[in-house]
């Protein structure tokens, strides 16, 4: 069965231009979902099958750590895995996220080969 | 504010313009002093914390549409949502940049979300006590834009 992954960014232009990147670092999804903020994203995840999550840190209504905050709880969906792609790159906000759970993460702007490094081991 | 700075922020727009667009800028001279914008749309988003201050990016409607275009892929007739969110993403990038050359870890600045604003003709002030720096970028031959910075202190 293919691969599904969910995009999470408030930002419709940024949910494009990942999917095209995820295309054009040859990483094949059988179906892309997109949420705007965290908060879409749990009620995604909690009725749809997922394999990875790409989420964006500073979103209006639940931000990426707290979405990762909000996810570790729910024991349905806690470990599908999740890389932050976002314009925060500072030691603190990213070692939070990772300590929130967070498998990855990813510096906007970014290459397809960095995204390609970065998802392929979690696929 | 330091040159260094000014450099650092040409060096992150040339980049993300080139990731993230395919698209080659050129920055110019930085210019000190308010201007008059022209049926351009601003993207800005705002730092606060240990570091004050500003970043936008001013781009004509006509250069904003070619850029979107270039963003998403498909035509673009008109300055629509698409447009705005594209210009508020390029300013939520620049922002980002900048917070991390100002804080290594992160924590000691807050970036707000961006807003975007258009219009016929408007100026951005800038307080007294804010340091301006304006730097203007060209588009392969499609025009130009400005990344505007403001900085206290």
């Amino acid at each position: 069965m293919g691969k599904v992954v969910l995009i999470v960014d408030d930002s419709s232009t940024m949910r494009k231009i990942v999917t095209r990147c995820l295309r054009q670092a040859a990483l094949d999804f059988d179906k892309i979902l997109e949420a705007g903020d965290g908060q879409e994203a749990l009620q995604v995840l909690q009725s749809e099958s997922v394999d990875l999550v790409l989420s964006d840190i500073n979103m209006p209504n639940m931000d990426g750590l707290a979405f990762l905050r909000e996810k570790r709880g729910i024991a349905a969906i806690k470990d599908i895995p999740v890389v932050m792609i976002s314009t925060e790159s500072g030691d603190d906000i990213i070692g939070e996220a990772r300590s929130l759970g967070a498998k990855g993460s990813i510096k906007k702007p970014f290459t397809p080969d960095v995204v390609n490094t970065t998802l392929s081991p979690l696929l | 504010m330091a040159l260094d700075l000014a450099e650092q922020i040409k060096t992150a727009t040339v980049e993300i313009f080139s990731s993230m667009l395919m698209l080659e800028v050129t920055p110019g001279g930085t210019i000190s002093s308010e201007f008059t914008l022209h049926s351009s749309v601003t993207g800005m988003v705002g730092l606060a914390g240990t570091h004050k201050g500003m970043l936008a990016i001013h781009i004509p409607d006509e250069v904003a549409k070619s850029v979107t275009a270039h963003f998403l892929g498909i035509d673009v007739g008109e300055v629509n949502d698409d447009v705005l969110d594209a210009v508020g993403e390029l300013a939520n990038m620049l922002g980002g940049n900048v917070k991390s050359i100002l804080s290594a870890k992160g924590r000691d600045i807050d970036l707000s979300l961006p807003t975007t604003i258009y219009g016929e003709e408007y100026v951005f002030q800038c307080s007294d006590d804010y340091q301006l720096i304006i730097i203007p970028f060209s588009v392969n031959g499609e025009g130009r834009f400005f990344v505007e910075f403001q900085l206290e202190g």
